[in-house]
């Protein structure tokens, strides 16, 4: 009885569903290295120290897209609907795109100034921001017919406050160097 | 190897043996080897009682060697001959000399691993990993003599800083040495392994771990048992021995002393860390080197020493913020290496953490206990404790591309074990071959990088450029090591490499080591090798035996089932005979055609700790 490999969200028990109890899986993951991790099968032979290595992967990496909201929100689509959305946006918003002109700049300028706590201010302003744009996007996710452009165009914006935020960590680290 | 036997979690398949396993911390300075005796974990003392050997090896001649304290001696009277800090050399290569002070250029050459080889006075030439390995050698046979009995295998500690090339060749060195090694394991780990075991402390830990020659710094939650790294950083080429550095440079100033004279910098170094350790306890201390007499007091010393202390706070701060951890949020702070005893690394640390760090365990031992208390475990010997441990990559992996770029795949931080992949395609119409070059490092550009390994795949089948698709795998393993595989998907065509990097030995020359460090007959090891195949042969055909028995029924086809069958009876008649390479091959069958079963096993295992849990929480 071949069983075809289980999904992210079925790996830890769950519905595929937007949202997930981040203390939940935390708590989940780790009960689930207990048996899976290649130290529990030191003593295994090759092969099931081998198997281990790639369970744990999987669950490592399954844990990483179920914890991150962008990387969730496109598995799920990906799984549900056979929607990639990793690539190719285009996104027809003057208003988002003016939006993302002026956070670039903001953070250009910030940048040169380097100050680290400037740039931490900034942070707080974009996390609050990406914040607000998650509750939207489970807004959408709640909806019994899911609207596929909006929940790209809302994933996209997402992801690009996201983006944002990583960036600006990059340029932490270079005035911390 | 056998098929997977299921067993609880922890329990060994044969749990009335108990086996001998140890830690061994390889440090720069001081290794030191432990073990678990009746469930403590303790370092072993040789015949004087003495606890750490030195890593220093004084080459007396191409037969004999002193590792350890009588080499320390040696060092002062004939420095030419005895090799000292070869931790700084593992896995660097010529390029990198540069920043390491301890060797001077003209000792160095080029030696056929890619690492520099040392070159000492009576002509002896020695590469890091022989050395290291003289080490490990020295170290296991101390546990050998005290318990009795061969070890089943080793954890040897490594920097958490270390990136993949210095791993490999840590791992080399045990291999060298005859040892199994269990696992690498990082050094701030195993210090929170031995303080989370002894104390039964929770909550976010940091570990601050200043050894002599590499400074490390991780953040870790500790939860019932559950060690569960979050970040962790530092600087491979920092350590104590650069307090020692500074303290001899000003001593050196004072007796105006010729910078050519190895001696008297070599004499200086050996003042300069009296003087820091005298100033742990009193506040002056009398210096007499060479011509220059005088005193010296703390407050003088911190001011040489502060601003390295100060590098290392800058680690704290980033890797606190790699966590997602504020500073605030750290409920204990742990001491390890033998440079947090120096007072003002004590002061900064407290005052940057609030918190005042914790020293109850010997910063010199913890991490070796800490080892030992993992080899134990893994070697099968604890079966009722969930102690697990999740680590983390410190550095990012990452590709070249187009202008010299460095592109991450697998970014620092990340849980092991971990696999990643990234498509890529090619550029020009045509192109039937792509270069692979890996590289290891948080900057941008590929020459600020580690370069890891560069392969090449071909054969890919002409194409218009940006048609092919070529997905690149980078795979790390529970030991932070890597393998990587590239395969055009359109077309199947794969080249996969295990990341030996560029400084590393290759297989056959670990080999060739080997046999010329032994004297093995090879009909003797003939007979040795069908043995073992015999025994393997044996283990496989009990195991998978046993696995269908169990469950073979629910999990598998008809057909899948009678194909593991057959190959079972060809293994048994097989492991009759007289071939190694006729056993060897019928077991690699067996595992292949039972490999999906196992990984199905394994699934089954794994769902039930899920559900097993959930049951008991209601």
């Amino acid at each position: 009885m071949a069983n075809a490999q289980r999904n992210y969200f079925e790996l830890f028990g769950l519905e595929p569903n937007f949202f997930v109890d981040q203390k939940d899986l935390s708590s989940k993951l780790k009960r689930l290295l207990q048996s899976a991790h290649p130290d529990r099968h030191a003593q295994g032979g090759s092969q099931q120290q081998m198997l281990a290595m790639q369970k744990t992967t999987r669950l490592n990496d399954a844990f990483a897209v179920l914890k991150h909201p962008v990387k969730r929100a496109q598995y799920l689509l990906q799984i549900e609907k056979d929607i990639d959305t990793t690539k190719d946006h285009t996104v027809n918003d003057p208003e988002f795109l003016m939006q993302q002109l002026e956070l670039r700049e903001e953070l250009d300028n910030l940048t040169q100034q380097k100050d680290a706590s400037v740039l931490m201010d900034f942070a707080d302003k974009i996390e609050t921001m990406a914040e607000e744009q998650e509750t939207a996007l489970g807004e959408l996710f709640k909806q019994d017919d899911w609207d596929l452009e909006a929940l790209k165009v809302s994933i996209y914006k997402l992801q690009f406050l996201h983006k944002t935020l990583h960036d600006i960590e990059l340029a932490e680290d270079k005035i911390l160097d | 190897m056998a098929l997977l036997q299921i067993s609880e979690p922890g329990q060994s398949t044969e749990p009335h043996k108990h086996k001998l396993a140890a830690g061994i911390d390889l440090g720069t300075t001081n290794s030191l080897i432990a073990t678990v005796r009746s469930g403590r974990a303790e370092t072993l003392a040789d015949a004087d009682g003495k606890h750490t050997v030195p890593s220093v090896v004084h080459y007396v001649d191409s037969e004999t060697i002193e590792v350890g304290h009588k080499a320390k001696q040696q060092q002062a009277i004939e420095p030419g001959n005895v090799i000292s800090s070869i931790k700084r050399l593992m896995g660097r290569g010529l390029a990198d000399m540069d920043k390491i002070k301890e060797f001077s250029a003209n000792q160095l050459v080029e030696s056929d691993t890619g690492m520099p080889g040392v070159v000492l006075e009576n002509g002896i030439e020695k590469n890091p990993v022989e050395v290291s390995s003289d080490i490990l050698r020295v170290l296991a046979d101390r546990a050998e003599e005290t318990l009795g009995g061969e070890l089943g295998g080793v954890v040897i500690t490594v920097p958490a800083y270390f990136d993949e090339a210095q791993r490999q060749a840590t791992k080399d060195a045990a291999q060298l040495a005859g040892l199994k090694v269990l696992r690498l394991l990082n050094e701030p780990t195993a210090a929170a392994v031995a303080y989370g075991l002894d104390t039964g402390s929770e909550g976010i830990h940091a570990i601050y771990d200043l050894g002599g020659g590499t400074f490390d710094i991780s953040i870790l939650r500790l939860q019932k048992g559950v060690f569960e790294v979050l970040a962790t950083g530092g600087d491979s080429a920092l350590g104590g021995d650069d307090f020692d550095r500074a303290i001899a440079q000003y001593l050196v100033e004072q007796a105006n002393v010729d910078s050519g004279d190895r001696r008297a910098h070599q004499l200086a170094m050996i003042k300069a860390r009296d003087i820091k350790e005298a100033l742990t306890d009193t506040d002056t201390v009398e210096v007499n080197f060479l011509e220059w007499n005088g005193q010296m007091n703390r407050d003088q010393v911190e001011e040489i020493i502060g601003p390295i202390v100060d590098k290392t706070l800058l680690s704290c701060r980033r890797t606190l913020k790699d966590a997602g951890v504020k500073v605030d949020e750290v409920d204990k702070v742990v001491m390890v290496g033998g440079s947090t005893r120096v007072p003002l690394v004590r002061e900064k640390v407290e005052k940057h953490f609030k918190v005042p760090p914790l020293t109850d365990i010997d910063p010199d031992k913890v991490v070796a206990i800490g080892a030992a208390i993992q080899a134990n475990v893994l070697i099968g010997n604890k079966s009722d404790d969930d102690m697990l441990l999740l680590d983390v990559i410190p550095l990012s992996l990452g590709v070249e591309t187009m202008g010299g770029l460095a592109e991450k795949i697998i970014p620092r931080n990340t849980p092991i074990p971990i696999a990643k992949a990234q498509e890529f395609t090619t550029f020009k119409d045509g192109q039937t071959a792509m270069a692979i070059h890996v590289v290891q490092g948080e900057r941008e550009l590929v020459e600020d990088c580690r370069s890891l390994a560069r392969f090449e795949l071909r054969g890919i089948p002409p194409m218009v450029a940006g048609a092919a698709r070529i997905k690149v795998t980078y795979q790390v393993d529970a030991d932070g090591l890597l393998q990587v595989l590239a395969e055009e998907t359109t077309s199947g065509v794969k080249a996969d490499i295990t990341v030996k990097p560029s400084y590393g030995l290759s297989d056959d020359q670990i080999t060739n080591m080997l046999q010329s460090s032994f004297s093995h007959a090879e009909g003797d090891m003939e007979a040795r090798m069908l043995r073992e195949q015999k025994v393997e042969a044996a283990r496989v055909i009990e195991a998978v035996t046993a696995a269908l028995n169990e469950n073979g029924k629910e999990l598998l086809t008809e057909q899948e089932y009678a194909a593991i069958q057959s190959s079972l009876e060809q293994l048994n008649q097989t492991s009759q005979g007289d071939s190694v390479e006729a056993i060897e091959k019928a077991i690699e069958i067996v595992e292949k055609n039972s490999n999906e079963f196992a990984s199905r096993r394994m699934d089954a295992s794994i769902a039930k700790a899920l559900v097993g849990h959930e049951v008991d929480e209601i």
